[in-house]
């Protein structure tokens, strides 16, 4: 299971990457969306695979009382789920509203920060 | 060139305290200077009695740096130098600048410079030295850009600023070195020689780098460059800084240095070589100049070149001339630029060729020159004639190559005979001018001190006791770390010296009677002579700037898709470099105990990434990217993390909705222009290797163990301590509740920010048309 | 207050005048009282924590009591507590700028709450014992930073902010791939517990690529080259108030993590991580410097500063020896607040003279001596000039690299050194020297620039962030020996780990 996921991981970091490397800045965040889910996995991933039992304490028990999941990776990955969806949620607001300054969403033409072809940046 | 300032002696706009503010300006401005002038005036008898005054603070303890200081011979000479013609220089400025509107500010940093001057002379701590010399770079910066809104001075004061840095910033590194050899900074444990630093394998670079700092600052060939440019200063600044004190601080350092680096091959031939250099060539550039100003700059660039000289030969002959031609070059040619500056103010011209005849209309001031000059020409009886006697005893012993030290020294004070002509005879002598407003001698503000300090070359040349015993013993004492009995009188009897300072005299009169061709014949060679290193620093000024436009140009160039590929490949570069350094060469194992559904799982968020990579619909990219985000939920379940996989699932929603609605205000895809095939190619490669990258880092991780301390105490304390039965859930809000805090403050940013970034634009829009 | 609860106390008082800012952001006045004194508070707060550790050492508290390594740990070492203790002087000095500085419509739109979460955010990257904490902290900086950057929607900043979110973005994943892997490495995320663990990890080829991770993501975001693109790329865009808050904390965020790691946990194979710092601190300093010759615009050139002296950082902490990390210590705390300060002057240069850009100003030498003083005062410290404290940081590290013999590195430090004082030249110049180009009038006096009084809140925090310079560097002394014992801390790390793990309390 684990050396699946190791190999698919690196797939959809390869397809992140070349969606983040886009003059697209709506692709770069397609590629940004990808690599979250790629690295979630990633966390869920070196937390080993301890089959498919949820971390749950049985009504009764004090403890689990056959193998569970590990809990501390999948904590981790809600976090980072949600962070990641706030500043998803900002980025498309940003883009929209980059848009309607700049007129672009072709990172190659926003220029206005550091003109092209002036030295020394902007007069 | 002269900064044009108001007439001298305008009295105060009608106050008739106008007197009283004027008086107690002057005052003011020299009250420092004098009281301390006073001060180590007082100190004389002790320290020529072989004492020394110390006083010392830490400062640093930990780097060994001490706010030391020490009282000796050769402090205190160059103490008294400085703060004496300090007193002169103050009252002459106050005079010079009267009315200018930036008075306060010049008294201000000249008086911070004198006080980091006699820093550096009396400082016993290589850093604290340092710190002093380096604020006498900056204050020296501030003066000589006074009259900053003319771009030449901007331009000279930057250039000092520049060279003498580099001078410094080599310095502080052959310090830093000197005081790890020897073990300490203070320089009287260095001079005490517990250790010899002349045999630690660093001395030869320590001992380069602290002299490229004597040699800049001091104006030797081939940094001399800065100080005629220098002269964009006023002229009492030229006078203090670049004639009297601030030139002299490499002099001073080399000499205090002379007993602990001293005495070596590297220091006599690269001392005597440098010095002879930039004595000739800086007496043959002299003669060159049109401008008076230039003229003596020069020849302060000659004198440093000698003192250098006799610091190289560093035998008691040597240093005692050296001592001796420090005092005399101070006198007369602090003397010479005041004068200057007096004929500047009255004719407005500094130019030689403007100028002759003025000995009538400015009879002080051309008694303040002679006198000067005569010093400068080496004539008996003045002190001059002392200390030109004395050069050529210490170049007749020279351990290197006597008779092209002497030969060199013969050169420039033959040449220097010349320029003293046509300095201080030049412009009084001859044809009477007729000037649109009559040139007269300053007042007594500026004519007293001048012909003070001419007049001490007289006093000095008649009664050598002035300064032989008091001054020249104990500052040779000093300089050679032991005892020197020291007689100076002007007849030395015959001798070499004698014939030498004959054949001077000689010589220079007859460069002086031909000076005419000469000066044809130094302009026509002017263009053939090197510029020496100016033209270098030109060089690396304008490459340095060349360089750094291109490269900003290169690696700032604006465009975020670059900018990004360089992370990139920066990333694979470093992690495949340490893959190869740790030897790591991962063994794949099979993936042989996965479910079905897993399988599927993978499948689709494959395929759901293919689709995403190639449409150019958007919102086909957009439930592409939504299956992917199923199958990675999918892979949760199958790892027992149900609440995650919910968690994906609902995120995955709102993203997809959040997407939709706002791209479809954004161009399609289709209309950006498709990127090049070779820049496909590219991409796909770092694309590749990056994601091979992360893959193999994953199964080397998966090949080790885990430690499970972690899991199992979540485990076993979950429902007993936590009172939780989802383990999950109760890490989430207890064990790691911090996590959760900051997840939450992230999120509600995020909806500000968002909110901001809507509302602000027309709140933003609405305050300017308010405004207009 | 007992001791432990300082090390909540930055963060916890952050947060609240953070929500109490946002409460009362319909009205501006209010909220910017309370953000200033709330950063008063948290000033107080983190002396009295700097004032605990330099007094008892290293501290630590475990969040909800669980014991490390199994809970979250709050940990201050000195090097912890002297930034939270800068930290808090920024945000205050910073703040009270921001009040004559930041127009209404962005104070209610919730400005005040960005700048006070920004700093809660840092503060607990500064505090924190757990690696995927940091992660957390450096996430609700960043969302911060996005906020502040682009608030106000220019056009500028919204290009300048794209490429800003874009690279931070991936630094971020990096990060956050770097905790995952090491976590399935060590199987835990505390790191004092990371620096025993480290020990025990077989293969050490595997620990140094995990390392690469962590210098990677904390290398973006302390912008060394050649990952520092966004920096330039975005912080001449938003108000004053707010380039200088970024200069001062953000890459120094960055820079302590890098530290952090590469002293306690990422220690084992120095050849390699080590020399690869050295390498990369070298080519930040002279790509950062030249960067900045280019530049005829005062914030542009002041961003490319930032990065060229956070190359001098990064050498103390390749060099490894106590006086080198001393030396990156005493650079950082100096260039924050000389760095900071040249950011609020050039907002003042811009309000007397008319522009940022060196080709329209002049004059301000004669129009305005006080702010030239001022000027001077942070430049030249910047630039290394003694006695100002930049000068010891320079001497601090130059020490240690000619110590160790790194003669390339010193070399290029003294080098860089120079063109750094060029570059500050050239400002004084061009800006301060020069007649301005539309002759006297072109210049304002400081009162006529803003009027009622309140260019006093401009002035005001450049006095204070000028003197500290300035004492700074004449109170080397103390400072020095502080810095020091902070990189003895640093090199050994048992007092660290025992205050983490509660031995000996």
């Amino acid at each position: 299971m684990a050396s699946l996921l190791a190999v698919l991981i690196g797939a959809m970091v390869a397809a992140a990457s070349y969606l983040l490397l886009s003059r697209n800045v709506v692709r770069f965040l397609f590629g940004f969306v990808l690599l979250g889910n790629a690295i979630n996995l990633a966390i869920l991933t070196v937390g080993r695979y301890r089959g498919p039992q949820p971390p749950l304490v049985p009504d009764g028990a004090a403890v689990p009382t056959a193998a569970v999941a590990n809990a501390l990776p999948q904590a981790l990955i809600l976090t980072a789920i949600v962070i990641g969806f706030g500043i998803l949620a900002f980025s498309v607001v940003l883009i929209y509203r980059a848009y309607e300054e700049l007129g672009t969403i072709n990172s190659d033409e926003m220029q206005v920060a550091e003109p092209a072809g002036v030295p020394g940046g902007p007069r | 060139m002269a900064s044009k300032t108001a007439p001298i002696g305008r009295a105060g706009p009608n106050s008739r305290f106008a007197i009283f503010r004027c008086v107690a300006g002057y005052l003011l401005a020299a009250a420092l200077p004098a009281a301390l002038t006073g001060l180590f005036v007082s100190l004389v008898p002790e320290v020529a009695g072989g004492g020394v005054l110390r006083w010392s603070v830490d400062w640093v303890p930990s780097l060994g740096v001490r706010l030391s200081f020490l009282v000796d011979g050769l402090g205190l000479v160059f103490a008294l130098l400085i703060s004496g013609i300090g007193v002169v220089v103050f009252v002459y400025a106050r005079a010079y600048l009267d009315g200018h509107p930036q008075l306060v500010r010049f008294f201000v940093v000249l008086t911070l410079f004198m006080l980091a001057m006699l820093g550096t002379v009396l400082a016993d701590n290589l850093i604290a030295l340092f710190v002093f010399w380096e604020l006498t770079t900056l204050t020296s910066y501030l003066l000589i850009g006074f009259t900053h809104e003319r771009a030449d001075a901007r331009a000279a004061a930057l250039q000092a600023l520049l060279v003498t840095g580099i001078g410094g910033l080599a310095m502080l590194a052959g310090f830093i070195l000197l005081g790890a050899a020897a073990g300490t900074f203070e320089l009287s444990q260095l001079r005490a020689g517990t250790v010899d630093v002349r045999a630690d394998p660093r001395y030869l670079p320590l001992l380069g780098l602290i002299l490229v700092g004597c040699f800049t600052k001091s104006a030797q060939f081939p940094f001399h460059f800065w100080l005629p440019n220098a002269m964009a200063a006023p002229t009492p600044v030229s006078a203090y800084l670049h004639s009297a004190t601030m030139v002299k601080a490499g002099i001073y350092l080399m000499a205090r240095l002379l007993p602990t680096l001293g005495g070596t091959e590297a220091w006599t031939v690269t001392l005597t070589a440098a010095g002879a250099v930039t004595a000739v060539l800086g007496s043959v550039w002299a003669l060159g100049q049109s401008d008076l100003k230039q003229l003596l700059a020069y020849t302060t660039v000659m004198g440093l070149g000698t003192l250098t000289l006799l610091l190289g030969l560093g035998g008691t002959a040597g240093v005692v001339a050296a001592m001796v031609f420090l005092l005399v070059h101070c006198f007369y040619k602090a003397a010479l630029f005041l004068v200057v500056g007096a004929i500047d103010h009255a004719t407005h011209t500094r130019e030689r060729d403007a100028l002759s005849g003025l000995a009538a209309a400015m009879p002080v001031t051309f008694v303040t020159a002679a006198l000067a000059a005569l010093s400068m020409a080496g004539l008996p009886p003045l002190v001059g004639f002392i200390a030109k006697e004395l050069i050529y005893v210490g170049a007749v012993e020279a351990p290197v190559v006597p008779a092209v030290v002497v030969g060199a020294a013969l050169a420039a004070n033959a040449l220097t005979v010349t320029a003293a002509g046509l300095v201080a005879l030049g412009p009084f002598l001859g044809v009477r001018r007729a000037w649109s407003q009559p040139p007269h001698d300053p007042p007594w503000t500026m004519w007293s001190g001048p012909l003070l300090l001419a007049a001490l070359g007289v006093g000095a040349g008649l009664y050598p006791a002035l300064i032989d015993q008091t001054l020249v013993a104990p500052a040779a004492s000093a300089v050679l770390n032991t005892p020197v009995e020291v007689h100076l009188a002007l007849w030395h009897g015959l001798g070499l010296p004698l014939a030498l300072s004959g054949a001077t005299l000689a010589l220079g009169l007859a460069a002086w009677s031909a000076r005419r061709p000469l000066d044809r014949a130094l302009a026509a060679a002017a263009a053939g002579l090197p510029r020496s290193a100016e033209g270098v620093y030109d060089a690396a000024l304008a490459g340095m700037k060349g360089l750094a436009a291109w490269q900003t140009a290169v690696l700032q160039h604006g465009r975020l898709r670059g900018y990004l590929a360089t992370v990139f490949a920066t990333m694979i570069a470093l992690i495949g470099l340490a893959f190869l350094w740790g030897g790591l060469s991962p063994a794949v194992p099979l993936p042989l105990d996965v479910p079905l559904y897993a399988w599927g799982a993978a499948a689709l968020i494959l395929a759901g990434t293919a689709v995403t990579l190639k449409t150019t619909s958007r919102l086909t990219a957009i439930c592409a990217l939504g299956a992917v985000g199923i199958g990675v939920a999918i892979l949760f379940v199958s790892h027992g993390a149900v609440d995650v996989a919910l968690t994906q699932l609902l995120c995955d929603i709102l993203f997809v909705i959040l997407l939709a609605v706002a791209l479809l205000k954004l161009p399609r895809f289709r209309e950006l222009p498709h990127r090049g095939r070779a820049a496909m190619v590219a991409t796909a490669g770092l694309a590749v290797a990056f994601g091979t990258l992360v893959s193999l880092i994953l199964l080397e991780i998966l090949a080790t163990p885990l430690d499970l301390r972690l899991t199992e105490f979540f485990q076993s304390h979950s429902q007993p301590t936590a009172h939780g039965r989802n383990i999950v859930n109760v890490i989430l809000v207890d064990f790691r509740a911090f996590d959760t805090l900051g997840e939450i403050a992230v999120v509600m940013l995020a909806g500000l920010a968002a909110v901001a970034l809507i509302r602000v634009r027309a709140s933003a829009r609405r305050h300017q048309e308010n405004n207009r | 207050m007992k001791p432990e609860l300082l090390l909540v106390a930055p963060l916890v008082i952050a947060f609240a005048t953070g929500i109490a800012t946002f409460l009362a952001r319909r009205r501006p006045r209010l909220a910017g009282a309370l953000s200033v004194g709330g950063a008063a508070l948290l000033l107080a707060a983190a002396l009295a924590l700097l004032a605990q550790v330099v007094a008892a050492g290293p501290i630590a508290t475990q969040a909800a009591n669980w014991p490390a390594p199994f809970g979250i740990t709050f940990v201050a070492d000195l090097l912890s507590a002297i930034m939270v203790a800068t930290t808090g002087v920024m945000a205050l000095v910073i703040a009270v700028y921001a009040l004559a500085e930041i127009p209404r419509p962005l104070e209610s739109a919730g400005f005040h709450t960005f700048y006070q979460i920004l700093i809660g955010g840092v503060c607990g990257a500064f505090l924190t014992g757990d690696l995927f904490n940091l992660y957390v902290w450096f996430e609700v900086n960043l969302m911060a930073s996005f906020a502040l950057l682009v608030l106000g929607g220019s056009r500028e900043q919204l290009d300048g902010g794209i490429k800003y979110v874009a690279i931070n973005l991936v630094a971020t994943a990096m990060f956050l791939v770097a905790v995952a892997v090491l976590y399935g490495l060590t199987g835990t995320l505390n790191m004092a517990d990371l620096h025993q663990s480290v020990g025990r990890v077989g293969d050490v080829g595997l620990l140094t690529v995990v390392a690469c991770l962590f210098l990677l993501g904390f290398g973006i975001k302390s912008a060394v080259f050649p990952l520092f693109f966004w920096l330039p790329a975005s912080y001449h865009t938003p108000p004053v108030t707010v380039s200088a808050l970024f200069a001062a904390l953000l890459t120094k965020v960055g820079v302590y993590a890098l530290i952090r790691v590469f002293t306690l946990i990422f220690t084992r194979d120095v050849a390699f991580t080590h020399t690869v710092l050295l390498v990369v601190a070298g080519l930040t300093m002279v790509t950062g410097v030249l960067g900045a010759v280019a530049q005829m615009q005062v914030r542009r050139l002041l961003a490319f500063h930032i990065i060229s002296q956070i190359g001098y950082m990064i050498m103390g902490l390749a060099l490894m020896t106590p006086l080198a990390l001393a030396g990156a210590i005493y650079f950082m705390l100096h260039n924050i607040l000389a760095k900071a300060n040249l950011f609020l002057i050039s907002g003042v240069m811009r309000r007397t003279a008319g522009s940022f850009d060196l080709g329209e100003i002049g004059g301000l030498w004669k129009a305005n001596p006080a702010l030239a003083l001022l000027f001077a005062v942070a430049a030249f410290s910047l630039a290394g000039m003694p006695p100002l404290s930049g000068f010891w940081g320079k001497l601090l590290l130059i020490k240690a690299g000619l110590d160790a013999e790194s003669y390339a590195i010193a070399a290029v430090a003294l080098t860089v050194g120079l063109l750094t004082l060029y570059s500050m030249v050239k400002i004084w110049n061009e800006g301060f020297w020069k007649p301005h180009p539309a002759g006297d009038g072109g210049v304002v006096t400081l009162a006529a620039a803003l009027p009622g009084g309140r260019v006093w809140l401009l002035m005001a925090p450049i006095v204070v962030l000028a003197g500290l310079t300035v004492a700074m560097g004449l109170f080397a002394g103390p400072v020095v020996r502080v810095m020091l014992t902070a990189a003895d801390q640093l090199l050994n790390s048992d007092a660290y780990v025992a205050a983490v793990f509660g031995s000996g309390r």
